[in-house]
């Protein structure tokens, strides 16, 4: 039942909460990684085998949770009070001084059903950081920057692609927590796996046939998957992403490979690795486990209910009429 | 050069016998002993401009000249060659038509319902499963997963609708409820409320076709259920596979155009 309220309450949030929680969740560190919703308790024992499909292949089917409250990297170093002192709003347990009811959005930690894993984040790198930019990846990410400060409200297209309805800023490849409505479905049949994702209703089919990549010529937001078993573990071979949508500030040239292995009756557990010569100058990856949820995903239907991309153009010409009244006011005197 | 003589002698073999002795085409099985209907599947008809039989029309967008003409189509109500409206329900049929451009949820690249999404002109695919099948389109990127377990009921209205399926023998039947009151049947305007129900069956009927069947209920709508009944078929090409069609990005002119900081002249 509490997934029935979650799908209530989602259109209400979309363009507002949605985006700020789903970068949050990237942005937390180890302290505010806390009182947990009660985790899947697993029995991870080697003896341990996969339900399997007719075909021989395990059964990854079902309703998963990739909900967690472990940061993808680890939390820069700063000097001690630093965290204080940039949010003075907050109280010294981490909540906000002001309080919002998060279930009323969905958002309250104790809706997640969230996956046993006690690591501190869940990047694989040594360091536990992901790999700096090259000088090409800053020049680009800050050209871009420098372009959205001035243009972010100039039209739809400037707006973020959460807010545009286009895609959740997580939903990958590689797949990560959305923050909320973090479910995704798995239904196999014969040689394809198709995962869709809640957010945004986004699905990917992956043929496991040994097909060939898209022609070059062919980007999409998601890019273009296939994929094959290496003994239980279901690979993912994606490429031919738009230069648009990169994962973590990536380009086009993005190429994403993500495991994943059904690790008990519960519990998948879900490896990626990504690489992009004109990003980083190493591959890198990470690991995230997922819930078996006993549940169904609901329809998030989000372009048919933005009104969030309405209001905030809408409100910014509003403020952009009356600053012009005021300089002409000012003039006239 | 065998398989061919071999597909010559089947189809002669067939037309040489009465109706009633031809043996009903048998599906591939699943594991599971159903039918095996997964594939890349697309209607081949002229439903989505019309349900209705029509002749050829002229457009909706001048500029667009004979691209946005109205093909011409047999239609494909199974029942008679109308829909039975309630004459309010009619009234609002005729305005919706007068609109269309601007009230047609396909020209904002909103969910398309069930079942526009069936006849639409892009395909979709089914992958099956035994407790679930799910149902991928192309366009807008729309989905739902069928329950074939024991059934449930909608926790809340939707574009896409609530489906439980089960089967009764060879054909699939989807049972679709809670559906909200803003998809269209067709680019004329034809309707439904949020009572809608629609009970779909799909049928192999040979390797690369399905027929379709839709029963349409709506008590505030029309006056007795009516039925649309079509061929699907099956997508051949070697590297077949459904590609993004996020049509969102298409109609941000259209929807937020006015609201841009500098707003296009000739959009």
């Amino acid at each position: 039942m509490r997934h029935v309220c979650r799908a209530l309450n989602v259109t209400a949030a979309v363009s507002a909460a949605g985006f700020l929680v789903s970068t949050a969740v990237l942005a937390q560190s180890p302290a505010s990684v806390a009182k947990t919703a009660p985790a899947a308790k697993v029995t991870e024992a080697k003896s341990w085998t996969p339900p399997r499909m007719a075909d021989g292949h395990p059964d990854l089917q079902g309703v998963w949770s990739n909900a967690t409250n472990i940061p993808l990297e680890k939390p820069a170093d700063r000097p001690q009070g630093a965290r204080a002192a940039a949010a003075p709003n907050r109280q010294a347990d981490g909540q906000l001084a002001v309080h919002y009811d998060n279930s009323q959005f969905g958002l309250d930690r104790s809706h997640n059903k969230v996956a046993e894993d006690d690591r501190k984040w869940l990047v694989t790198t040594p360091d536990g950081r992901i790999p700096p930019l090259l000088p090409e990846a800053q020049q680009r990410v800050a050209a871009r920057a420098a372009f959205t400060r001035d243009h972010q409200w100039d039209g739809p297209e400037t707006r973020p692609l959460g807010e545009r309805c286009i895609m959740w800023p997580n939903e990958g490849p590689p797949m990560l927590s959305e923050g909320y409505n973090s479910n995704l479905q798995i239904v196999q049949g014969p040689g394809y796996v198709a995962i869709e994702q809640e957010m945004i209703h986004d699905v990917r089919i992956i043929p496991t046939d040994g097909r060939a990549h898209l022609p070059g010529s062919v980007r999409q937001w998601f890019g273009n998957s296939v994929g094959h078993w290496e003994g239980d573990t279901l690979v993912i071979d994606t490429t031919n992403f738009t230069d648009k949508a990169a994962f973590q500030r990536a380009s086009q040239d993005l190429h994403v490979i993500e495991r994943i292995t059904r690790v008990a009756d519960d519990k998948i557990q879900y490896e990626f690795t990504v690489e992009d010569p004109h990003t980083w100058g190493q591959p890198w990856g990470g690991k995230a486990y997922w819930a078996k949820e006993d549940a169904q995903i609901y329809e998030y239907a989000c372009h048919e209910g933005n009104y969030g991309m309405r209001n905030n153009l809408s409100a910014q010409r509003a403020m952009e009429r009356k600053a012009a009244e005021e300089a002409a006011k000012k003039e006239s005197k | 050069m065998r398989n061919q003589i071999a597909g010559t002698l089947f189809v002669l073999g067939l037309a040489a016998l009465p109706a009633a002795a031809q043996t009903p085409y048998r599906a591939p099985r699943m594991a599971d002993g159903h039918p095996n209907l997964n594939g890349i599947w697309q209607a081949m008809n002229t439903a989505n401009w019309d349900l209705r039989p029509h002749a050829a029309g002229m457009g909706r967008v001048v500029a667009l000249g004979s691209e946005d003409a109205m093909p011409p189509g047999l239609g494909v109500i199974a029942d008679g060659d109308d829909i039975p409206y309630l004459p309010a329900a009619e009234a609002k049929r005729k305005q919706n038509y007068e609109n269309r451009l601007k009230d047609d949820p396909e020209v904002k690249c909103y969910l398309p319902g069930v079942p526009r999404a069936t006849y639409m002109p892009y395909p979709f695919q089914i992958v099956q499963s035994t407790k679930t099948i799910m149902f991928s389109y192309e366009y807008a990127g729309a989905v739902r997963v069928i329950n074939m377990d024991k059934p449930t009921k909608s926790p809340a209205d939707s574009w896409m609708g609530w489906s439980n399926g089960h089967w009764e023998g060879d054909t699939l039947v989807i049972d679709v409820t809670g559906f909200n009151e803003d998809t269209w049947f067709d680019r004329v305007g034809d309707y439904h409320s949020d009572s809608l129900h629609v009970v779909e069956r799909y049928t192999p009927r040979s390797a690369e076709t399905l027929t379709y069947e839709a029963t349409i209920e709506d008590p505030k709508v029309f006056s007795r259920p009516w039925k649309i009944s079509m061929p699907l078929y099956r997508h051949v090409e070697k590297n077949a596979q459904l590609l993004e069609f996020k049509c969102v990005e298409f109609v941000e002119e259209l929807l937020y155009g006015p609201l841009r900081k500098h707003p296009r002249v000739n959009p």
